[in-house]
């Protein structure tokens, strides 16, 4: 499993616009996407380059807003850069935006079906894990409830029950862990061994510095759109806090 | 572990999966959330063409405009006409209604689409027997000319513009709200602006050659020829095929285009 290279990221770079309705006009269209930054626009992420290796652990550490969340889109694929590629090898399994991808009106048993589906898991495939994954849920009663009837914490449980249960090579957690109650947290920790164990490669943004040091060997850390340390992960946790807890201390 | 995926990412066969998994969702919440659901999708082009058989025939005089019997020639334009309406007015919404699937999962965008297309495309191949069932038991009897095998063309080429069309309006109208209005003015225009409650060679000289520049003249020509073969025009379905074509070319143009600044704007 080791030597294969399954992200890599060149000079990626991505622009928002500051505000909503600002400037959008038909030369969007037709002009061309230039090296530029237009006004009222910022770079949420630029220049940032790295490889990532099949089996790989790597903690994406920084302040909020500082792209950290853009990132696991762009490497997910929901995001298209404007600048640079990004170059995934192998299915991504996203457990981001904590329950997206699942839809309100539909029944907990359509939505496993659907969003299984929708990363290439067959018909059968899904029946013969479906009870697996409701059994980790622990949502046996509701299955046939609407999605948008079930508690905060049963959505979240739900969506990693069905997102760790993807054969995806790679897999990308943002901020999930923060949710649910402590049991439930000891069982995705334990599931997230497992999947390190079967050799995937996992993309990890959090604030929990613990989390960090228990399943990442690598570091990013994103400063203000830019990659300003990639290091093993003590090193970029310590910089980190160097540069932000300094003060509180 | 072979049946554990379908196709691998980005293959033929994984796209397929998806698309069908959406499009039959669609149809499902369509046809299993009422109890009517089947009626809604043929309710609609049926009251209207009643509506247009009542006025055209019983109130004004509608001479030898369209074809005999007349509610047959509706029903011909309408059901089509349906697909086409509801289809490009779901086109409009087509990021927005699932924009948090969107968000969340790495399928080619132009799924998102097709999925319109095909759902829209499968009501409409449903109530296909309606038609079917006037043309049987119409008075006057309407004779089945072998043209009816043009009919298939018909829809392929309304599939073509379909998505041709939904690859120009679904990304515009995500990046710019008030283009789902316009769309919804101009739907309502081409309504009475296609050969439907008329047919092409009904037009007097200045329009007629202005319709068909009307992709939809050339295929609505399509499905009536089977029943009514005086509206074949040739020079209408080549238009229909080159108009149909190159909206799709546009389509997928633009799509490529715009398609960075749609995810960016859910």
């Amino acid at each position: 499993m080791d030597g294969g290279l399954a992200i890599r990221v060149d000079d990626l770079g991505v622009r928002f616009r500051r505000n909503r309705r600002g400037g959008r006009s038909l030369k969007d269209l037709f002009g061309g996407a230039a090296r530029r930054t237009r006004p009222g626009e910022f770079w949420a992420l630029r220049n940032v380059s790295f490889d990532v290796h099949r089996g790989e652990a790597i903690g994406v550490v920084g302040r909020n807003g500082q792209g950290k969340s853009t990132l696991l889109k762009l490497v997910a694929g929901v995001l298209l850069p404007d600048e640079g590629v990004v170059e995934v090898h192998g299915g991504v399994a996203p457990l981001i935006e904590i329950t997206g991808g699942f839809v309100g009106d539909l029944t907990v048993r359509e939505n496993v079906r659907l969003t299984a589906g929708l990363h290439g898991m067959s018909r059968a495939e899904v029946a013969r894990r479906f009870d697996d994954i409701i059994a980790f849920a622990e949502i046996a009663d509701f299955v046939d409830t609407p999605y948008k009837h079930l508690s905060s914490g049963m959505k979240v449980r739900l969506a990693f029950a069905v997102v760790s249960q993807l054969e995806e090579p790679i897999v990308l957690v943002d901020e999930v862990l923060a949710v649910g109650d402590r049991a439930f947290k000891a069982k995705c920790y334990r599931r997230i061994d497992e999947l390190l164990a079967e050799g995937r490669t996992l993309f990890f943004v959090s604030h929990n510095e613990k989390d960090l040091r228990r399943f990442c060997t690598r570091g990013l850390y994103l400063d203000k759109g830019a990659l300003k340390l990639d290091a093993p992960i003590a090193e970029v946790l310590d910089a980190y806090n160097a540069d932000y807890n300094a003060d509180s201390r | 572990m072979t049946t554990a995926v379908v196709g691998a990412p980005g293959s033929l066969r994984r796209y397929l999966h998806s698309l069908w998994l959406l499009s039959a969702r669609d149809l499902k919440v369509r046809y299993s959330t009422s109890a009517l659901g089947y009626l809604w999708s043929v309710l609609d082009p049926l009251v209207m063409s009643a509506i247009y058989w009542f006025v055209f025939t019983q109130v004004f005089q509608r001479g030898d405009i369209g074809g005999s019997p007349y509610i047959v020639f509706l029903i011909a334009g309408l059901l089509p006409w349906v697909w086409f309406n509801s289809a490009v007015s779901d086109l409009t919404k087509a990021f927005k209604k699932d924009a948090r699937l969107v968000r969340s999962t790495a399928i080619p965008r132009s799924i998102w689409v097709n999925r319109i297309v095909l759902s829209k495309g499968v009501e409409f191949a449903f109530s296909i027997p309606v038609l079917i069932l006037f043309a049987v038991f119409a008075v006057p009897r309407v004779e089945l000319s072998p043209l009816i095998l043009l009919f298939p063309l018909g829809i392929l080429l309304q599939v073509i513009l379909l998505v041709g069309l939904g690859l120009i309006v679904a990304p515009l109208c995500a990046l710019w709200g008030d283009l789902e209005r316009t769309t919804r003015l101009i739907l309502r225009a081409l309504f009475y602006a296609s050969p439907i409650i008329y047919g092409l060679p009904d037009l007097p000289s200045p329009f007629r050659e202005l319709a068909l520049f009307n992709p939809l003249s050339g295929i609505f020509s399509l499905y009536r020829v089977g029943l009514f073969p005086e509206e074949f025009d040739l020079l209408a379905i080549g238009v229909a095929a080159a108009m149909s074509l190159l909206f799709l070319a546009i389509g997928v143009l633009v799509f490529r285009r715009l398609e960075p600044a749609v995810l960016k704007e859910l």
